[in-house]
């Protein structure tokens, strides 16, 4: 079964655009992340409810043109939330085995 | 700073893609997931190491002065005094030595396997020892 | 300790003990015209001391260890000519491992008019020889080796200790200066030769005041003349790689650098002599005041 992710609260992370990217500061790790697409729009879609990779591409289609090759995308995610996941900034509430 | 390459100003979303609020057009917006150019996330790395350590020359000695009793073994550990082939150490090198040694060179007053072994012992070096922060310091990108 | 002065630069106060009398007397000769610390009446912000590693080492083959409030493990010792460097290294780490007041960046930083222009590199990119020479030609000197930023205001601050001038830029900078302003040529010390420049009157006597930052530089020596914009992210990478005191202000240096890269455009300048630098100094200058 998928992982559900899951956004940090809303005070948690303060972002400033800063032109082509965004700085995020993490306020439980005092640690600055500087970000490019899609990470503030994988955050903000996100930032809708907690969600399974599925529940997030379609959240994400809604919103965008996500190019061809729904499998790629699929995977691109996946790997996008795991970075995510690995730094903190979004949580993974894997069910038990 | 961080092992993930910068997100490239190049790479900036182009002028269709994501970067602000849609024009009520009836197209959207790409937004591409794949990473195409390294990582997305650039973590901000402490410079305290590299600002302050610029401000000083550091040293490391070889042993640090609590193992001043054993030599150093060609691969860098610690035997006792009198091993066959290992070095007697006692010494203290600058910073600026010691990454001159791991480029290749020579430390100064050694042999080539002294010189090796005792830049061994450095590689090995972990926190709390003498010379670790100095090493630390030297490892640091830029 | 046996010997000792108190200093005021910028902000910031120093007690500087010493084991021998010579560095002392040096900082006594260079920082004369610097308001007074009278130590018997105030607590100083910082300590550093100047103590032989040894006990005999006061004065046997005499060697000094850097100490003080803060301090780096492994520091190497210096030798008793390069006293007067041994306290100034001593000063910026205090600032540099201690000052929380404001963000610190690791930069220069000359004013004219109220504004202020930051200039930040590393170590070789001329931004301590560009600051003095800019102090010498109508800018006031903030300072040659760090920034202060006021993480409310957004204004930026003076810390104007003696300029630290390395090898070949001492008689580019120095020429013509007359010998009281110069502290001796140490010769052999770990970055080469270096000479100390005492900063002009005015901007001791100014050293209060703040100023609204305008233009953020990033110089490089030794490259044929060129200049481009830099975006905001990557002036902010410069900007907390070149900080000592990012980290540990947490939100408060997280918003003051966003906003300042946001409110002070950057660029990048290479440039291959100073008569060039100083040139396109101006130029740039005229556009962003």
């Amino acid at each position: 079964m998928d992982a559900t992710y899951r956004a940090e609260p809303p005070d948690q992370i303060i972002r400033e655009n800063l032109g082509a990217i965004d700085a995020l500061y993490h306020r439980r790790s005092g640690a600055t992340h500087l970000v490019a697409a899609p990470v503030p729009q994988i955050l903000d879609a996100l930032a809708e409810g907690p969600a399974d990779l599925d529940g997030l591409m379609a959240r994400l289609a809604a919103r965008f043109d996500l190019g061809e090759g729904g499998d790629a995308a699929r995977q691109a995610l996946g790997e996008r939330l795991a970075e995510l996941v690995a730094l903190g900034l979004v949580r993974d509430d894997r069910p038990a085995d | 700073m961080s092992e993930g390459s910068r997100p490239d100003p190049q790479d900036a979303p182009g002028p269709d893609a994501v970067s602000g609020q849609s024009g009520g057009a009836s197209r959207r917006q790409m937004l591409r997931l794949g990473a195409a150019a390294g990582a997305v996330v650039l973590t901000v790395r402490p410079g305290i190491a590299q600002a302050a350590t610029s401000v000083l020359s550091c040293e490391i000695p070889v042993p640090d002065p609590a193992r001043a009793s054993q030599a150093v073994a060609p691969d860098g550990t610690m035997v006792p005094k009198g091993s066959t082939g290992a070095f007697p150490g006692g010494r203290t090198f600058t910073g600026e030595q010691v990454r001159t040694g791991l480029r290749g060179g020579n430390l100064p007053g050694t042999s080539y396997e002294e010189s090796q072994a005792y830049l061994n012992y450095v590689r090995r070096l972990q926190h709390g020892r003498s010379g670790f922060t100095c090493y630390a310091s030297l490892m640091m990108p830029r | 300790m046996r010997h000792r002065i108190g200093l005021a630069v910028g902000p910031a106060t120093f007690r500087i003990g010493s084991a021998w009398r010579a560095p002392i007397d040096a900082l006594e000769r260079l920082y004369a015209a610097y308001p007074p610390v009278d130590l018997d009446r105030r607590v100083p912000d910082f300590t550093v001391r100047l103590q032989p590693t040894r006990p005999w080492r006061r004065l046997i083959r005499p060697s000094i260890a850097i100490a003080g409030d803060h301090m780096l493990p492994d520091a190497a010792p210096m030798a008793l000519d390069h006293g007067l460097l041994a306290a100034e290294m001593g000063m910026n780490l205090q600032m540099a491992l201690g000052w929380r007041r404001h963000v610190l960046l690791h930069a220069s930083c000359v004013e004219r008019d109220g504004k202020a222009l930051v200039i930040t590199g590393e170590s070789g990119s001329g931004k301590s020889t560009l600051a003095a020479m800019l102090g010498e030609r109508g800018w006031r000197l903030m300072g040659d080796e760090f920034a202060l930023l006021d993480p409310v205001a957004g204004t930026v601050f003076a810390f104007p200790r003696l300029v630290s001038l390395k090898n070949q830029a001492i008689e580019v900078a120095t020429a013509g200066l007359p010998p009281e302003r110069l502290g001796p040529r140490l010769e052999g010390t770990a970055k080469g030769t270096i000479r100390h420049l005492v900063p002009p009157v005015e901007a001791i006597a100014r050293m209060a005041e703040p100023a609204i930052p305008r233009l953020l530089l990033l110089p490089r020596f030794g490259f044929a003349e060129a200049h481009r914009p830099v975006e905001q992210g990557e002036a902010f990478v410069r900007l907390t790689e070149a900080s000592t005191n990012y980290l540990a202000l947490g939100e408060t240096g997280f918003r003051a650098l966003t906003r300042f890269v946001r409110e002070v455009p950057a660029v990048a300048l290479d440039y291959p002599d100073s008569a060039t630098v100083l040139a396109a100094v101006e130029a740039l200058w005229s556009e962003v005041a």
